[in-house]
């Protein structure tokens, strides 16, 4: 079958249809937004095996509730909302936290962690600019990852986060002044 | 990458150094489908019939019935009474005050013989 081009309006209609237009117009939704939201979830756990169990719960959350979703959003905005509340729920259960250096035991600091990680390419420089990142606080780090490597508006994150503009670009300035002088630190 | 150029990230281009695995995305969708739970067919059919759900509908048409009969009632026993003012009303308009003072002028009986003449006639 034939997947269908991506008509929101369309898509809103055919979910309060009978069943089978019903699972067509979810399958659109994600073929649409499974990719970006993946890349969301990818940039906060890191590891790819993490990122795609969450994306499913995300939308096997969003199926299951979606007689609750009536529309007032767009799509979009409500699957972010989902991946976003499912990815800081893993992360607070993640009961250690990466070290950012060995430890006397030796375990692993995230930098290692991503150079033995198959699914990472970056260099060193971008491995250590991993490290800078994950010291920031979760809701920071977030925006900080949908601003610049997702590239999304802040208008666009406000809605998702329901934080104002003005407070995310602060957050925003912020957390590049806490990367660099943590560059700044190891050099 | 030269590490000094990170310290300026706002002139970054950034780069996403991470990977997937091969042809993750292009199965991505049928994964992700195939994952969903079944969900309850909002055209459910497999309803289970319950001894009061099929007396149900009979109980409500009796009752309805029953309010119907009963309104009915009511209104035409206040009908009834309203006749019974309008006819007495005629009948007292068919004989007005001069006639029947004039009918005891000639009929020449007393007010005891026509107080129960009239409680008779009631």
């Amino acid at each position: 079958m034939a997947m269908m081009a991506y008509d929101e309006r369309r898509i809103l209609e055919m979910l309060h249809e009978d069943d089978f237009s019903r699972r067509r117009a979810f399958e659109a939704i994600v073929k649409n937004f499974s990719e970006q939201l993946y890349w969301q979830i990818r940039h906060m756990v890191l590891s790819h095996d993490d990122a795609n169990d969450i994306l499913q719960n995300t939308f096997i959350k969003a199926w299951t509730n979606l007689d609750s979703f009536m529309g007032y959003s767009r799509i979009s905005t409500w699957l972010y909302r989902i991946a976003v509340n499912e990815t800081l729920t893993f992360l607070n259960k993640q009961k250690t936290s990466i070290p950012l250096e060995t430890d006397n035991d030796g375990e692993l600091s995230l930098a290692d962690q991503l150079e033995s990680d198959p699914w990472f390419d970056g260099d060193q420089t971008e491995r250590q600019l991993q490290e800078a990142i994950a010291t920031l606080p979760e809701r920071q780090r977030m925006v900080f990852n949908m601003k610049y490597f997702n590239e999304m508006k802040y208008e666009e994150i406000s809605e998702i986060l329901g934080t104002s503009v003005g407070a995310l670009k602060a957050s925003f300035h912020i957390a590049v002044k806490k990367i660099e002088e943590y560059f700044d630190k190891i050099d | 990458m030269e590490k000094e150029r990170l310290y300026k990230i706002d002139e970054r281009e950034a780069r996403r150094p991470f990977t997937v695995p091969e042809g993750y995305f292009e199965n991505l969708t049928q994964n992700i489908m195939a994952s969903l739970p079944e969900q309850e067919s909002i055209y459910s059919t497999n309803i289970v019939v319950t001894p009061w759900m099929r007396i149900r509908p009979y109980l409500y048409a009796a009752a309805a019935f029953a309010g119907i009969f009963f309104c009915i009632k009511a209104a035409v026993g206040i009908n009834s009474r309203n006749n019974a003012l309008e006819i007495a009303q005629e009948e007292t308009t068919i004989y007005s005050d001069e006639y029947i003072d004039s009918f005891l002028e000639t009929a020449m009986i007393d007010d005891y013989t026509l107080y129960y003449t009239l409680v008779d006639a009631n």
